[in-house]
């Protein structure tokens, strides 16, 4: 038996289902906890955030709109919390890329790629507008289509804002020597 | 030589699927004939491949259970959560602040020996204070629960002669947690958490029980005099049934 689609557990749990708000959970945890992750460069932060994201989706449940998908919502509010958070932390501006969180986390127990950890510092260089289009696109495997659809922001732009953020980040790698 | 942005756009496109069969054939000409073309291609098409191949990483366990103990406040059409519940259902960290105080007023009390061993028969006033994971006191271990009963940390730091278990858990149903210590030169020091209500303890010699339900993060302080090695055995059980085990220890080493 196929799994229920996305719209069909929204109105499910608008109902009060709480099997079917498990079930966007189970779907929907990992992506955002990752997105927030990669935004935040906190695994801390990222807890948080997420908690934040999954709130909001259950107290605005009545006010999803089920002619847009899901996961560009979801997706949405996870980069605005994102971002939110920065702007509440004072780490809006780009970074030297030097302040990677270096505190042992579940990622340096999964992975002692040096270039995911450098790549993860260089991210941090950019802007989050750039960051949040690089995350949908290369950590989410967001169409142009979806990442203008969570960003509600034109095709033609995500193309131009996908473009520059992977030149500033090849930048940043061969300024680091890790790139051609 | 300069290249005309449109082959950019083209390249980008087709490194990311996303190019049309004209836009393929006008680029795999260009790229015929384009040296630097072919090596724009190449450095693309390598940052991607490695933005690509980023690890995604774990939630942390208890994750999935607190956001989970959110759900029923909607599903069962309470009326809008007070300002305590949305403190504690939001980002719980946030809040260590409020409780720094109380831990170095705690951690004090317990330093000076002003609290005798009897002071503790009543355990039921203590309430309010909690050592946090930043507070800057020797980490000797952490262990994870993963049950669909109950998930979370349990952590053991010391300070001087203070063991401080450090309780970081979500229940999904009532859940009894025995922490037990072999040594009897040990004794139940206190008890603090981040709520004035939602568990309960109870100690006698060699043993503490609490018993939980929903998010709570607490600690057990333990006196242990001589800093001696010394294990505590956690048993977590639900509905009358162990579902899980787990020790934490201390060392003289540490």
């Amino acid at each position: 038996m196929s799994e229920p689609d996305d719209t069909k557990l929204m109105e499910r749990c608008n109902n009060g289902d709480r099997q079917a708000f498990e079930m966007l959970l189970a779907r929907y945890e990992r992506p955002v906890f990752n997105a927030a992750y990669r935004m935040l460069n906190s695994p801390d932060d990222a807890r948080d955030v997420t908690q934040t994201v999954f709130l909001k989706v259950f107290e605005h449940l009545d006010q999803y709109d089920p002619k847009y998908r899901f996961f560009s919502w979801i997706y949405r509010i996870t980069l605005n919390e994102s971002i939110n958070w920065l702007k509440k932390t004072n780490r809006l501006e780009a970074l030297d890329g030097d302040t990677a969180d270096s505190a042992s986390g579940p990622e340096q127990e999964a992975s002692n790629d040096q270039l995911s950890e450098s790549m993860q510092a260089a991210l941090l260089t950019i802007s989050p507008d750039y960051r949040a289009v690089i995350i949908l696109k290369h950590l989410l495997g967001c169409s142009y289509q979806e990442i203008s659809e969570v960003l509600e922001i034109p095709e033609k732009k995500v193309k131009s804002r996908l473009y520059t953020a992977r030149q500033l980040l090849q930048e940043t790698l061969i300024e680091r020597g890790l790139h051609r | 030589m300069t290249i005309d942005p449109k082959y950019f756009e083209l390249i980008q496109a087709d490194i990311d699927g996303e190019i049309d069969d004209t836009g393929k054939a006008e680029l795999e000409n260009f790229l015929a004939e384009s040296e630097e073309g072919r090596a724009v291609y190449g450095e693309l098409e390598t940052l991607c491949r490695s933005l690509d191949g980023m690890p995604t990483i774990d939630p942390p366990a208890h994750l999935r259970h607190v956001l989970l103990n959110q759900a029923p406040i909607r599903a069962a059409s309470r009326p809008s959560p007070g300002l305590l519940q949305r403190l504690f259902s939001g980002p719980a960290l946030g809040y260590v602040g409020m409780f720094a105080a109380g831990v170095a007023l705690t951690l004090a009390l317990v330093d000076s020996d002003q609290i005798s061993r009897s002071a503790f028969d009543d355990v039921t006033g203590l309430v309010g204070t909690i050592a946090d994971s930043e507070f800057a006191v020797p980490e000797h271990g952490t262990i994870s629960v993963d049950k669909s009963e109950v998930a979370g940390t349990v952590t053991l730091r010391s300070t001087g002669p203070i063991l401080i278990v450090d309780f970081d858990l979500s229940a999904r149903q009532p859940v009894e947690i025995v922490a037990a210590y072999s040594d009897k030169t040990i004794w139940f020091n206190g008890f603090a958490q981040l709520e004035s209500s939602g568990t309960s303890v109870a100690a006698e010699a060699g043993a503490v029980t609490l018993n939980m339900d929903g998010k709570r993060r607490y600690a057990v302080y333990l006196n242990n005099p001589g800093m001696r090695p010394a294990t505590i055995d956690l048993r977590f059980m639900a509905d009358d049934q162990v579902i899980h085990e787990a020790q934490l220890s201390f060392s003289e080493a540490n």
